[in-house]
């Protein structure tokens, strides 16, 4: 017989204390289904997990030891671990969603750097024709550019020795 | 009997199948498709039996469906 447990909404959580089970209800909005995997997967060694979806906007997750005697106190305890544990992989998801741009960029560069230095095929093969890297601060400057005597003042330098360029 | 409702949207069928390969010497299974579930249909030699294998049973398919590349779940 399902129970609600004193404290917590019965619409979120209820116990049936003779099949040693606890069916919790999550927000579909707020848990990810990868989170809930994640969770879930976790707790299959200590105990049955059945996940279900009862309406659109909710998930049901029920976690039933697998030993049937079970008290009302280690099963509350059990179903907080998961909703914590359901809410740390929801959060490592979303870190992972954010961050999947900068991942695979940098997993892209790693690889690509693994490769080793391209090969006379490779070099062969490339396109120079490409636009050159954008530079809107002028850093990619060589030294002679940035630093080395106008042209002007190379012409006078030149004259002032009696035309000799050396 | 022990039925096991595995909801379509959470579990693939190849999921389920698999589960079902696995765990078919230690009982009778059968998979009945719903509109919503896969039920499978658990007949063993006690009511306990029955619970351990369809809980057991969950628990592997609950395994492949988490594992499972996402664009292969439903």
């Amino acid at each position: 017989m399902l129970t609600p447990i004193e404290g917590i909404p019965g619409d979120l959580l209820q116990v049936d204390l003779e099949a040693a089970s606890v069916a919790l209800t999550v927000d579909a909005a707020l848990y990810p289904r990868s989170a809930l995997y994640g969770a879930a997967y976790i707790f299959i060694d200590r105990c049955f997990v059945l996940l279900d979806k009862p309406d659109p906007d909710h998930f049901r997750v029920t976690l039933s030891w697998k030993t049937q005697d079970a008290s009302a106190e280690a099963l509350r305890a059990l179903v907080g671990e998961f909703a914590n544990e359901l809410l740390s992989c929801a959060w490592r998801a979303q870190i992972a969603e954010e961050n999947r741009a900068a991942m695979e960029a940098t997993t892209a560069r790693v690889l690509a750097g693994a490769m080793g230095p391209p090969s006379l095929d490779d070099l062969e093969k490339f396109d120079f024709t490409d636009a050159p890297l954008e530079d809107p601060l002028g850093i990619a400057m060589s030294w002679e550019e940035k630093y080395g005597k106008k042209k002007g003042a190379q012409d006078e330098e030149t004259q002032d020795k009696g035309g000799v360029q050396e | 009997m022990t039925e096991l409702r595995l909801n379509r949207a959470l579990y693939p069928r190849a999921a389920v199948d698999a589960a079902v390969l696995v765990y078919a010497p230690y009982g009778a299974l059968e998979v009945v498709e719903e509109q919503a579930h896969w039920v499978v249909r658990v007949t063993a030699a006690s009511r306990d039996r029955e619970r351990r294998i369809a809980g057991q049973l969950g628990n592997y398919s609950l395994g492949l469906s988490a594992t499972s590349p996402a664009e292969s779940r439903p």
